[in-house]
């Protein structure tokens, strides 16, 4: 722990609060502010374990006042969604940066994107049955889609570099798939759907989609932080990281694995946010270095305020229209990625 | 078993390992000249994937057990080929390694590091890496997936640290050191693995006199005090000559010739692998005088 790790850890947690408080306070529903923030420290919810085991694990609320009801089960946990996003995503991105040595590798870089797109497509389109499990369906295309880009790689082993090149030819094709099948969409409404779903959006989240990423979130992290030692490893190379013991296949494909589990459960709740993966990454990276213990830490805290902060443009920029949220984090995070490529000489170096 | 022709029976892996144990008893005995090898080679056709012929091809290669050999020949001769198939990082065609008499595939990844070092000719490291940092990567083999530091970790890493002198550069990052310094550092990273054999390609190469005799003596010093045993790729022979116990010379992938250096360079090693006519004078330390230009 170092001075410039806690303060961009304490930096992000204020933006987060206060994206947070932006979220609650306003929305279709108006409450005065100082109501609103009197809704988010309810006693009757904050002290509540048995809302609180509501929440976290389903069922039936009991009686609580209006404001608080909307605080909590509605916009709040939006929050919690997108926080979940913004962490599960970087840590993702920052693995797949050190496996595949590639500064401008993102989540999605071995098709994991591409195999999800494909799939939401194909159950909105062909199979609409199905529409219930979708978010189910798009985690599982993407980790169909990254085995299947393991496949192509894999001759006698694999590198980095064959890693990407397969992603690209997987991506290409499952992303010519997924444009195509647009073509056979008749009602605006799917295609809007099916637009949200892949540039990846928060609008209608709530406490079940908090259910569903938790557990993957926190395993996803906890293991991308205990094999933080593996991950500096690889940046010595793989020659070196070969001779000093590792089991490199091996290692890579497991590592790849967590990273894929997390980008999955970001996708099941929320679709696929672009440009989180990438920048987050690189702006931790920038304040506390290349020690994956530190950057995995960093991007657990900046991601979520990059996502919280999205989010709030998002929703209530154009209100009541609400954007998805990837296009607001590629607007935000474009720009900031230029501005830091500019100011940063050895930017890009992993 | 009767059927088998001479030969065949040569074929097989636990033949090939008795007679090599039996050789070294057999040594050992009679007290002949050849020493204890640490790391042996055996039957060796080595290539790369992209190459159609094997790039190296030997019969028998002996690092002795605490001792510096160096391997000499000139570019594309296929020492880096060949030590790195003695460090397991590139599987022969045919043919074995056998560390301390047990073959290197037996090893497990992680037991191995912990016999055998090696420190690659290219190596790269994210540039705000500590040289500290570094150095505690060089326990990687010892540690446990789950484990943190143990004391035992400290000691090896301060043990480097001193022994490779980055004592003063400890706390800098790898990349605003200069070249001759990095390498120091990653001399120091591969000490930290604290291992009985060091295999080290061209460690002295774009490294300015000062530090090629630092880098050197450090090597010198691990051999002698710790009783390492070291395998060395260098370039320039009379370094070699000077600095190795053992001279190895390869020639088009083959070895041309083995022993101590007076017994190696010579003037014939020189024209026929080096295709350099010179003078070899030995004052006591070899020194070696082209006759004429190219």
């Amino acid at each position: 722990m170092d001075a410039s790790l806690i303060s961009l850890c304490v930096g992000s947690l204020i933006i987060v609060v206060l994206g947070g408080l932006v979220q609650v306070s306003f929305g279709a529903f108006t409450m005065t502010i100082e109501e609103a923030w009197r809704a988010v420290f309810d006693p009757a919810v904050v002290l509540n374990p048995d809302v609180w085991q509501v929440f976290l694990l389903g069922g039936e609320l009991p009686d609580l006042g209006k404001r608080t009801l909307i605080v909590w089960n509605i916009r709040l946990p939006r929050v919690f969604v997108a926080i979940l996003v913004g962490a599960n995503l970087s840590v993702s991105g920052a693995i797949f940066q050190a496996i595949t040595r590639n500064e401008l590798a993102s989540p999605f870089v071995l098709g994991v994107s591409s195999g999800a797109g494909l799939l939401i497509l194909l159950t909105l389109v062909v199979f609409s049955g199905l529409s219930l499990f979708l978010p189910i369906l798009a985690a599982l295309g993407g980790m169909l889609a990254f085995l299947l880009v393991y496949l192509i790689a894999w001759k006698n082993g694999t590198s980095p570099v064959r890693l990407v090149l397969a992603g690209v030819i997987v991506g290409t094709v499952f992303q010519s798939l997924q444009t195509g099948l647009f073509f056979f969409i008749d009602d605006i409404g799917v295609v809007q759907s099916a637009i949200q779903w892949t540039t990846g959006s928060l609008t209608g989240t709530d406490w079940e989609q908090v259910r569903m990423a938790l557990p993957w979130s926190i395993t996803a992290v906890s293991l991308a932080l205990i094999s933080s030692r593996q991950l500096n490893v690889l940046l010595l190379g793989e020659q070196t990281a070969r001779s000093l013991g590792m089991s490199i296949e091996k290692v890579r494909f497991l590592l790849s694995g967590v990273a894929v589990i997390a980008a999955a459960a970001s996708i099941a709740v929320a679709g696929i946010v672009g440009f989180v993966g990438l920048v987050v990454p690189h702006v931790v990276r920038n304040v506390v270095g290349s020690d994956y213990k530190r950057l995995v830490v960093g991007c657990v805290f900046t991601g979520p305020a990059l996502m919280v902060a999205a989010d709030v443009g998002a929703r209530l920029a154009l209100s009541p229209v609400q954007l998805p949220v990837g296009i607001v984090t590629g607007l935000i995070g474009g720009p900031y990625f230029l501005y830091l490529m500019r100011k940063q000489q050895n930017l890009g170096e992993v | 078993m009767s059927e088998l022709k001479p030969e065949e029976r040569d074929m097989t892996d636990e033949h090939l390992a008795e007679s090599l144990l039996a050789d070294e008893t057999n040594e050992r005995t009679t007290g002949s000249e050849r020493p204890d090898s640490a790391l042996t080679g055996s039957e060796l056709s080595l290539s790369y994937p992209t190459s159609e012929e094997p790039v190296v091809e030997c019969d028998r290669i002996d690092v002795p057990s605490g001792e510096i050999t160096a391997l000499v020949g000139p570019n594309g001769s296929g020492k880096s080929t060949l030590l790195k198939s003695l460090a397991k990082q590139l599987e022969p065609d045919a043919g074995r390694v056998y560390l301390d008499g047990k073959a290197i595939d037996k090893y497990d990844d992680k037991a191995f590091a912990c016999e055998l070092g090696l420190l690659s000719q290219q190596h790269d490291s994210p540039t705000s890496l500590s040289v500290e940092d570094l150095v505690y990567h060089g326990r990687y083999p010892h540690r446990g997936f789950f484990e943190q530091t143990s004391e035992e970790d400290h000691a090896a890493v301060e043990r480097a640290i001193d022994l490779a002198g980055v004592e003063h550069i400890r706390d800098k990052q790898v990349g605003n050191l200069s070249g001759g310094q990095r390498q120091l550092a990653w001399i120091a990273m591969v000490l930290a693995q604290d291992t009985d054999v060091l295999l080290l390609d061209e460690p002295t190469t774009y490294l300015d006199l000062h530090h090629q005799l630092r880098v050197l003596e450090t090597v010198r010093e691990l051999n002698e005090e710790r009783g390492v045993t070291v395998a060395v790729v260098l370039h320039d022979i009379a370094q070699a000559a000077r600095f190795a116990d053992y001279l190895v010379a390869m020639q088009d992938g083959e070895l041309y010739d083995w022993g101590p250096p007076r017994e190696v360079v010579t003037e014939e090693l020189l024209a026929d692998v080096f295709r350099v006519e010179a003078a070899v004078n030995y004052t006591p330390d070899p020194e070696i005088i082209p006759k004429h230009s190219l």
